[in-house]
């Protein structure tokens, strides 16, 4: 499922497009969530599974991916490493209600720039994807 | 006739002989042809005392020795010419010897040619005697007829002698056959023994009043005593024991086996055994073999292991169990947390309710996974059972569930013994997981029988099935294909069926639909 909201406002002069995230969480509170909380800064784009997430990032350009782990169809680690095959740069944070041994694993070997623990603090996410790729 | 009586008779004969003569002349001269005979005697007998003692077997053998006898005597008679009034005599004695050992024609044959040859000295010793004569009329007959009734008497005796024989010989045989019997008896005992004590299961049989007939070594290990504490006792005294006799003594009084029983015995170290049972009446038509036979198997050791896998199983439930609810808790807390946070900063009413309506449906769902796991983890002990009317709960579960169409069938009114509200959460879960398999025109079917002592409830839906892997953990808690899914909902299904001790079955085919079966023991009529 991929949902546009519509962009309530753009930021600064109207020229400048805003920065694109995907968030990819299977839990419908969640991706409202996320999109609530961004949709002020960046323009969010939601996927409620991995596979839909593999086609979207390999399909349109975004500036950052927010990606739940525990996911039906595409595992979202799966999906990580199939989208960095084709793409090495984009920043990747991954949100997860937990942390098991075999994540931290892929984690370092993925190129993952962060691991947020749910349930996760919204400022600090901000905080986060604001030094990553500014606003 | 063997070879000692004959030679001792023919002894007999021979002094009997040398005395009648002696008597009859006043005294013997050296010369008389007496002792010739008598020397003739002696020597035959010193040769028949050579001759092999199976050639008197022979009847023809001992015959023709007294043939000969006779005629000597005779012949000597006749030479002596001592023919006197007293010498029928000897010749009653010649021919009852001779007449002993002979059969009916043999004894015929003595007494014509003793009765002739008495004749014939008869009326060479007395010249011109009458044959009318009493000497001749009287003495030959009788002669005759004493030979005849010796040989008789003979012939009969040795009959009697022979079946006694016989008699002897039968019974010898007989013992020799009962001794062989008694030794394959014996031998077939020891035989079986063999294989009842080399069976690695218990062994113990009974008589139908519970005495206590065969115990083999494995079953005198399980119950901690000796076989011989055992053997001859009756099984209902034997303390600890009782649940086992219950078992043998329903064998012996259905005439029926029963197998894969469990029973746990208290055995004679105080210690408490689970063991695997099977009893078997043994009937017979004769009542002293009726009575039953048990094997028994030690599970001890198996009941140790799985309560180690258990405990493992728990242990592994729990670190599954405390990933769940990290995962299924953490969502909707992230949920609640960050609209929380938006809900503080926005003036927008609309978005007010939305995010508002999004903390409420964070805190259900925590609730809802709260009890999920307070149904799972719930003791059989803290459910109380009670009558409970099926058709009645089950209008109250649908009457709140829309956007499916339900047939209800069957019989009104069946009342099971359970517990209401578990029954309710049963059946609750089985329905929500039929509405989620289906997609096009919803359609679940619920019918309720009667079956012995069971109450069955059959749902059927229409919707997509249940692959072959999944059957395999469709029980196991924390599995789910749902995207949604706790996990929780047939391991909670299962677990209630359990704790009514009833049963689940669940048929399924992928694409057309899946039949589930519950059976809940039907309730006692007050």
């Amino acid at each position: 499922m991929t949902t546009y909201r519509p962009m309530e406002n753009l930021v600064g002069e109207g020229e400048r497009m805003k920065k694109r995230i995907l968030v990819c969480d299977d839990e419908e509170p969640i991706r409202l969530l996320l999109n609530e909380s961004l949709q002020d800064t960046y323009e969010v784009v939601e996927a409620s599974n991995g596979r839909d997430a593999l086609r979207l990032a390999t399909k349109e350009h975004f500036d950052l991916i927010i990606m739940d782990i525990k996911m039906p169809s595409v595992h979202g680690l799966e999906a990580i490493e199939r989208i960095r095959e084709s793409n090495n740069s984009i920043p990747i944070i991954i949100i997860s209600a937990y942390r098991a041994m075999e994540d931290d694993i892929i984690v370092k070997t993925s190129n993952v720039a962060a691991f947020l623990v749910k349930p996760i603090d919204i400022k600090a996410l901000k905080t986060k994807i604001f030094e990553l790729i500014g606003t | 006739m063997n070879k000692k009586t004959i030679l001792l008779l023919r002894f007999v004969l021979i002094l009997a002989t040398i005395l009648v003569m002696a008597y009859s002349k006043r005294g013997l001269d050296i010369t008389s042809p007496t002792y010739f005979v008598a020397l003739l005697y002696l020597l035959t007998n010193l040769v028949l005392y050579f001759v092999p003692e199976t050639r008197f077997s022979r009847p023809i053998i001992t015959f023709g020795v007294f043939l000969i006898d006779i005629v000597a005597i005779s012949l000597a008679i006749y030479f002596t010419q001592g023919m006197q009034t007293d010498f029928y005599l000897i010749y009653f004695l010649i021919i009852f010897i001779a007449s002993v050992g002979q059969n009916i024609r043999g004894s015929i044959f003595i007494a014509i040619v003793a009765s002739a040859l008495y004749g014939w000295l008869l009326v060479r010793s007395n010249p011109g005697i009458s044959i009318l004569d009493s000497a001749i009329l009287v003495r030959v007959p009788f002669l005759f007829i004493v030979s005849l009734i010796s040989g008789y008497w003979s012939v009969t005796m040795r009959r009697q002698l022979k079946s006694k024989h016989e008699l002897e010989e039968f019974a010898r045989k007989l013992e020799d056959e009962v001794a062989r019997i008694t030794a394959k008896e014996t031998e077939l005992r020891r035989y079986s023994e063999t294989v009842i004590n080399s069976v690695a299961s218990g062994v113990i049989a009974v008589k139908s009043d519970g005495t206590i007939t065969t115990v083999n070594p494995e079953a005198a290990r399980v119950l901690g005593t000796d076989q011989k504490n055992l053997v001859d006792k009756k099984i209902e005294t034997i303390k600890g024991l009782d649940t086992l006799w219950q078992k043998m003594k329903k064998a012996i009084d259905t005439s029926k086996p029963f197998e894969r029983l469990q029973v746990t015995i208290t055995n004679a170290e105080e210690k408490d055994i689970p063991i695997g049972l099977s009893v078997s009446p043994m009937t017979s038509s004769d009542t002293r073999f009726a009575g039953c036979v048990a094997i028994l198997r030690d599970l001890s050791e198996v009941k140790a292991l799985e309560m180690k896998l258990k405990h493992a199983e728990r242990l592994s439930y729990l670190g599954k169990m405390a990933s769940w609810v990290a995962h299924e808790i953490r969502n909707p807390l992230t949920a609640i947390d960050g609209f929380s946070q938006l809900l503080a900063h926005t003036s927008d009413r609309e978005k007010m309710k939305t995010f508002s309506s999004e903390i409420h449906k964070g805190t259900k769902r925590i609730n809802h996974i709260i009890e999920d796991i307070l149904t799972f983890a719930r003791t059989k002990t803290q459910v109380k059972f009670g009558p409970v009317n099926l058709d009645k709960l089950m209008n109250e579960i649908t009457e709140n569930i829309s956007g499916i169409k339900i047939f209800k069938k069957g019989e009104k009114d069946l009342i099971v013994t359970g517990e209401e509200e578990s029954l309710k959460s049963l059946f609750l879960n089985i329905i929500h997981n039929s509405i989620d398999a289906m997609d096009k025109d919803p359609k679940l079917v619920i019918a309720c029988r009667k079956s012995g002592k069971w109450v069955i409830t059959e749902l059927v839906d229409n919707g997509k099935g249940i692959s072959k892997d999944d059957l395999k953990n469709l029980f196991t808690p924390f599995f789910t294909t749902k995207s949604r899914g706790t996990g929780l909902g047939l391991a909670i299904v299962k677990k209630i069926v359990d704790d009514h001790n009833g049963r689940l079955e669940i048929e399924s085919e992928e694409g057309k639909g899946t039949t589930c079966r519950v059976f809940l023991p039907k309730a006692r009529k007050t």
